[in-house]
């Protein structure tokens, strides 16, 4: 790693985190900071991820307004779709991460359902139903665009082993 | 020898067996585990509320952050458009609001009268004096934002640092908003009265029956719950906070009834009614804060703050 890729690499997810929140404002229920979990141990993973991981967690439970659980369980999930896939699937294909986006499109309502019932919370669930159909769609998108923009100071594939 | 061999291919095969049984086990330990410690760590967190704190002060407080400053320039550039762009309008909007500010001096003149002479029936009658408020502005910076971002919220730009505390009612001139759910150090969420979860104590203008107003989410009429069947309740009717609940002082309006409908099965009445405020266009709002020494009611505590999200329904 050169010198310089600690500080490209905060900028640049600084920056995602940035643009992430404000996509949040305009389209609320929808996480648009999942995919860069998915980019983040694809091209890193380890503390880094880690990282990124607490301070998303802190930013999605912090705006949201359940009990406090579902960015854990959000984020934390994610991480198990991806090792898991990554058994059956090549990572960086984009079947994978569309299947990535179906599963997190599921699970948004599933978690909602079940933290609201914990919580003794009366949710709509046709909102989140739209909202898990919508992050299963935009879920790729992101990625892609993400991934196109990364810098290629910061990819691991594209150094020597 | 073949008979030796053949033992060690069967304790061979006995060894991977067991270790095939083994993975299974070992994932099926992992998730119990896991959804253990999950579950107490959520259990601890309602019980204490620290977790809910520290994203609030964290979280929540960070967005903010991030959302003010492309706030402000858009403030700057639609104040440029309006104050330079608009300025032929001026004069017209001018005329307007001097026309409303003398019908309102008027009316003030009225009601000024009136309040002194209930002012001067209520010491003869020994009355409590009610409660003073006070109202402050805040700025409405995002409504409900993020995937864990469930209930209908709006978040403000003032938080536990310039004296907002969960609970506080959030008003417009035209009725209320709903009232401070959690807060940050300099953010703050409010829940709207026309979330599911929001139950506000209210009184009609004109009949005085009393009820309990409650959202469907928002575009769905609220649900004025527990009007018993001979009660008195007009359709158009003004639905105050009637202050029972000891969270919004008396006297606020909240709705107008809009649908009154009497059931053959149920003990109370169906009354639909519609909210004062258009809640997804609301820029600014005014918090209520009690007037110092003026305390809660009789009988009620103040509110704790970290216990917003457990009492969301319990108001």
């Amino acid at each position: 790693m050169y010198p310089g890729s600690n500080v490209t690499a905060i900028l640049w997810w600084g920056a995602y985190t940035l643009i992430g929140v404000w996509a949040q404002r305009f389209v609320p229920g929808v996480d648009f900071l999942a995919p860069g979990i998915v980019l983040s141990m694809q091209e890193q993973g380890g503390a880094r991820t880690v990282w990124l991981a607490v301070i998303w967690v802190l930013l999605l439970e912090g705006m949201g307004n359940l009990p406090f659980g579902y960015g854990v369980a959000w984020y934390g999930l994610l991480a198990v779709f991806y090792i898991m896939g990554r058994w059956l699937f090549e990572a960086r294909s984009l079947l994978f991460v569309c299947l990535l986006g179906i599963g997190l499109g599921v699970l948004h309502p599933l978690l909602i359902y079940f933290l609201a019932s914990l919580g003794n919370l009366a949710v709509p669930m046709e909102t989140s139903l739209v909202e898990g159909a919508l992050q299963a769609a935009t879920f790729p998108v992101i990625w892609l665009a993400a991934d196109k923009l990364f810098p290629k100071g910061l990819r691991q594939d594209a150094k020597p082993l | 020898m073949r008979r030796a061999g053949a033992y060690v291919v069967a304790a061979h095969t006995a060894r991977g067996g067991r270790s095939g049984v083994r993975r299974p086990q070992k994932i099926a330990i992992a998730v119990v585990a896991g959804l253990f410690l999950y579950l107490s760590i959520y259990t601890w967190n309602l019980r204490t509320g620290h977790l809910d704190a520290l994203s609030s002060y964290t979280g929540l407080d960070i967005s903010g952050f991030i959302l003010r400053p492309g706030l402000w320039v858009s403030d700057q550039v639609v104040g440029f458009w309006e104050r330079y762009i608009y300025l032929v309008a001026l004069k017209q909007r001018n005329d307007d609001l001097h026309e409303e500010a003398d019908r309102l001096r008027r009316e003030n003149m009225l009601m000024s009268a009136r309040a002194r002479s209930a002012g001067r029936l209520e010491s003869l009658l020994g009355f409590r004096a009610p409660e003073q408020w006070n109202f402050s502005g805040a700025r409405v910076i995002a409504q409900r934002m993020g995937p864990a971002g469930v209930l209908a919220t709006l978040t403000v730009d003032r938080g536990s640092a310039s004296g907002v505390r969960p609970d506080m009612p959030v008003v417009m001139p035209e009725g209320v908003v709903g009232r401070v759910l959690e807060t940050g150090a300099t953010t703050a969420s409010v829940l709207l009265l026309t979330d599911a979860n929001s139950r506000i104590a209210v009184i009609g203008d004109e009949n005085r029956s009393p009820g309990m107003l409650s959202g469907q989410g928002y575009g769905q009429p609220l649900i004025l719950r527990f009007v018993n069947l001979n009660a008195l309740i007009d359709s158009g009717e003004l639905l105050l906070s009637s202050g029972l609940s000891g969270l919004y002082p008396k006297g606020l309006p909240v709705a107008r009834v809009t649908k009154v409908q009497r059931s053959d099965i149920s003990l109370f009445l169906t009354v639909e009614a519609e909210p004062l405020v258009d809640v997804a266009g609301v820029e600014e709002v005014l918090l209520l804060d009690r007037a110092v020494g003026a305390g809660p009611e009789e009988g009620r505590d103040a509110p704790v703050d970290g216990e917003a999200k457990d009492r969301v329904s319990g108001e």
